[in-house]
């Protein structure tokens, strides 16, 4: 015990100390080893991470960048030369573009999910994960953000969705979906930034003082900034702790607010296959259930490169596939009330629709030159198979615990997912009241170009982030670890 | 408010000996502020359960922008009517999602600036000597107890830290 009496600086006397101590395996919650370890060991896996990284990690992020190059040239393109250069046109109005900011709206669900219902629910297994999440539900509502702007056909007028006080008198129309949407994506994007800067305050702290103890004085400054001077208080804890559980509380229900105030965009039409109440809960399940199979897709290899099998456990792991498992009987229980009610109501146009998707020739899409493939009915299919069989497995614990076969049905959902929401965009469109209104749909080199840019783009973030930010919440792993005592301790 | 810190300050590797130096100082009448490297709640229970004030932000703010978020759409529609399909031209249902994302909006905003004014504020009224402000180690494995108090108590908080196992003591004369 040093006991020093000093006016001015404080020589640090406890650099020698041991860092990484023993483990006790009886501690911490059951499934996530990392609970049982110290918080210093926690400090070292988190900055370890962080450490300058392999080659390979600069080849991976060449490689997201190749296709986000790829999509702002189409973008430029498109730009350039107008909507008329998508395969946009009457009476398909709406086509990948609107299907990648649904796909993209539903994939930013998960992490809001994760970091504030799990949050409210005290769900330990999340801790974890949900850093990770949560920077994916800012990269995703990001990407998303971008496709309105672009199907506009001229995003430089972007400005005229907001409600700002002009010399026509003209405001945005407050009754339309549309103009709901704006507000419902913009209000989930601001909140879900803050959310995920304000968790972010301690963490950065912890980094600042990491780095300072490495000597490694400008990444601490630059960490500094980010951490606000945050010291670890009770004044400052106090505050945080009950900050962060509101935003939790108001994070919670734009959860299900958003992706059902995006399903109206179709459900206040009246176009048959649109046109339906069951489209809020459908849409909200559907985005939960591809977010985590994003959070999947993202976080099983980032497992297996950083070796975080302590952390991101087959206990996680589990849950999460428990949760999509549940959910992916939500979407078939939706996709097959979608049929019962089309059938049910007696309407014509609805019936009509509901035969056409799936064994309709809506429209061909020549992959082999000589095999015509109805591009809508592939969408059917493949929505079908990749949500609604390819999860079946997921029901043994077994597959569950097998990290590739979980990360090949993650893969697979999201691959279903898009093609349901082209399917819900596409196939109503090209079928409506009167075949003198039908159409066809082909997308333009242009718009599978920005589609692909779109995944770059996500990914090129994602993949910045895991080096640059700490991936998960050191102060929750801590929170959730047992404390140091001297005493036992036996609460828990 | 001078900037000068007085006072005592000790570090702590143990969470249960932290709590009971805590009790001890509040017994004698002490506030002391206690560095953490994570929330714990044996940390708020020795304090004697601080409240925080930012939920009154939050719910205030909340319904300010509830308010604003049903007035504007309705102050919108009157000041240009659109009739559309003969329904009303202040509509409550389409306007309750603005009144919904608004008040999101609002009490977020608004609880994030209020939590940052309140953090500023008690750190002020809190200061923290610059010694334990650079110790490294409360944000990574390390309990810290800051007591401000005269010269003629320094002698009485040491010892007293020091009963409840305090690694290191420092004395901060201002």
């Amino acid at each position: 015990m040093a006991s020093t009496t000093i006016g001015g600086t404080v020589t640090e006397t406890s650099s020698n100390r041991p860092f990484r101590e023993e483990i006790d395996e009886h501690k911490g919650h059951p499934g996530i080893r990392a609970t049982t370890f110290n918080y210093a060991r926690i400090n070292d896996d988190m900055v370890e991470m962080l450490e300058k990284p392999h080659p390979s990690y600069f080849l991976l992020v060449l490689g997201f960048l190749s296709a986000l190059l790829l999509g702002a040239v189409s973008l430029a393109i498109q730009v350039d030369v107008g909507i008329g250069n998508s395969g946009i046109s009457h009476p398909i109005a709406w086509g990948f573009y609107i299907t990648d900011f649904v796909f993209w709206i539903g994939i930013g669900h998960a992490g809001t999910l994760i970091s504030a219902v799990f949050y409210l629910t005290r769900a330990p297994w999340r801790t974890a994960i949900y850093r990770s999440a949560e920077a994916m539900t800012v990269f995703a509502v990001m990407t998303a953000g971008l496709f309105p702007l672009l199907h506009t056909g001229r995003p430089w007028l972007a400005y005229w969705l907001i409600p700002y006080p002009n010399e026509r008198y003209l405001w945005v129309n407050f009754k339309s979906p549309l103009a709901w949407d704006v507000f419902a994506v913009t209000t989930y994007m601001s909140v879900s930034i803050m959310f995920f800067l304000l968790g972010l305050v301690p963490d950065m702290a912890i980094m600042r003082d990491e780095a300072k103890r490495r000597g490694k004085m400008l990444q601490a400054k630059i960490y500094a900034i980010f951490a606000m001077s945050w010291r670890g208080t009770n004044h400052q804890w106090v505050h945080f702790m009950r900050g962060y559980l509101i935003f939790a509380a108001l994070a919670t229900p734009l959860v299900f607010s958003v992706h059902s105030i995006v399903s109206w965009d179709f459900a206040m039409a009246s176009i048959p296959g649109w046109h339906t109440t069951i489209f809020a809960p459908y849409f909200v399940a559907g985005a939960i259930f591809s977010g985590l199979a994003m959070v999947m897709t993202v976080l099983i290899p980032v497992r297996v490169v950083f070796r975080l099998e302590d952390y991101i456990s087959y206990h996680v792991v589990n849950k999460v596939c428990q949760v999509i498992l549940f959910t992916s009987m939500i979407v078939g229980y939706a996709y097959a009330t979608e049929f019962f009610i089309a059938w049910y109501s007696g309407s014509p146009y609805e019936r009509a629709v509901f035969y056409f998707r799936p064994f309709g020739h809506m429209a061909t899409w020549s992959l082999t030159g000589d095999q015509p493939v109805s591009f809508p009915l592939l969408a059917f299919y493949l929505m079908v198979f990749c949500n609604v069989i390819a999860p079946i497995p997921l029901w043994r614990k077994k597959v569950r615990n097998n990290l590739v076969a979980v990360w090949i049905i993650c893969g697979l959902i999201n691959v279903g997912m898009w093609f349901e929401r082209f399917n819900i965009v596409g196939s109503s469109l090209q079928r409506d009241f009167h075949p003198y209104n039908w159409g066809e749909y082909w997308p333009t080199l242009v718009e599978v170009g920005i589609t692909i840019g779109s995944f770059g783009f996500f990914f090129m973030l994602f993949s910045l982030f895991v080096k640059a930010l700490p991936p998960m919440a050191i102060m929750e792993l801590k929170e959730a670890a047992e404390p140091p005592m001297r005493k036992e301790h036996h609460e828990h | 408010m001078s900037t000068k810190f007085s006072g005592v300050w000790g570090t702590f590797e143990y969470l249960d000996d932290t709590t009971e130096a805590i009790e001890e100082l509040r017994k004698k009448g002490v506030e002391p502020t206690v560095l953490s490297p994570c929330p714990r709640h044996e940390i708020d229970h020795a304090l004697g359960e601080p409240q925080s004030p930012v939920p009154f932000i939050s719910l205030f703010f909340g319904a300010l922008g509830c308010l604003i978020g049903y007035s504007l759409p309705a102050w919108t529609a009157s000041d240009w009517v659109l009739p559309v399909g003969g329904k009303p031209i202040v509509a409550i249902a389409p306007f309750t999602v603005i009144g919904f994302e608004m008040t999101i909006l609002h009490a977020a905003i608004f609880t994030l600036l209020g939590l940052t004014i309140l953090i500023i504020i008690d750190s002020l009224k809190n200061p923290i000597p610059k010694a334990a402000q650079e110790y490294l180690r409360f944000q990574r494995d390390r309990f810290g107890i800051v007591v401000r108090c005269e010269a003629s108590q320094y002698t009485l908080y040491e010892d007293l830290l020091k009963k409840y196992q305090a690694e290191e003591v420092y004395v901060e004369k201002g």
